[in-house]
């Protein structure tokens, strides 16, 4: 099996465990700990979206991961606005 | 041949920094002080994680714009919970409000009294803080 797609499922596989981390860690007490976690969810899943339309060619993948990281950081800058407060 | 292991090797240290930035997450105590921010800071080494990933697979727009995005998005998380919930550094937040009611005669507001107790204000001693009022009663016809 060529290295490079050992790599590549590795990278999933490490993804994969940060996702249930950032899980874990978005259920702390603090609404900045769920924006964080939340935050954190959404970059892995694009990281594993790119990482899959790699492996199997399929180049709209690449599209859904650049939405999900951009929306995703417009979220989440959005919602800590509104939790910062006005002053 | 050679940039396949480059890649791969980017892909490898991608996915050790992800493995250790999740332990990192998840293993810091949670009595520690600023404990948020360092967990912002972990997540900011999961960040560099993916920029690394996003160049061994060969998205180098993807690595420029996450590169240019992920401090934004650390520093609005850390402002929100500065301004909002940091009981221990921000000391706007230990303040309590008292609300004033200058329409309630019979409620007076603490610096008000302080004031009329100062030795500097014998007037407002003596005119405002002994006051006399009376009540009108009117009889029905």
């Amino acid at each position: 099996m060529d290295i490079l797609i050992i790599s590549k499922y590795i990278l999933i596989i490490a993804v994969m465990i940060m996702m249930i981390a950032a899980l874990r860690a978005s259920a702390y007490k603090s609404t900045s700990m769920g924006l964080l976690g939340s935050s954190v969810v959404v970059v892995a899943f694009a990281m594993a979206l790119l990482v899959c339309g790699e492996m199997y060619n399929l180049t709209f993948y690449r599209d859904i991961s650049l939405a999900l990281i951009f929306f995703g950081f417009v979220g989440t800058v959005a919602f800590a606005i509104v939790a910062g407060g006005d002053k | 041949m050679i940039v396949e292991y480059i890649q791969s090797a980017l892909l490898l240290i991608a996915a050790f920094l992800v493995i250790v930035s999740a332990v990192g997450l998840l293993s810091l105590p949670k009595d520690m002080k600023n404990v948020v921010y360092g967990r912002i800071h972990i997540v900011g080494i999961f960040d560099i994680a993916c920029i690394i990933a996003m160049i061994g697979l060969g998205q180098y727009l993807l690595a420029g714009i996450y590169f240019i995005i992920a401090p934004f998005t650390a520093h609005a998380i850390a402002n929100a919970f500065y301004k909002s919930e940091d009981v221990e550094n921000n000391a706007e937040l230990n303040e309590v409000e008292e609300e004033v009611d200058d329409t309630n005669p019979f409620i007076v507001h603490k610096s008000k009294i302080q004031k009329l107790e100062d030795v500097e204000s014998e007037k407002l001693k003596t005119d405002d803080r002994f006051t006399i009022s009376t009540l009108d009663i009117v009889e029905e016809k």
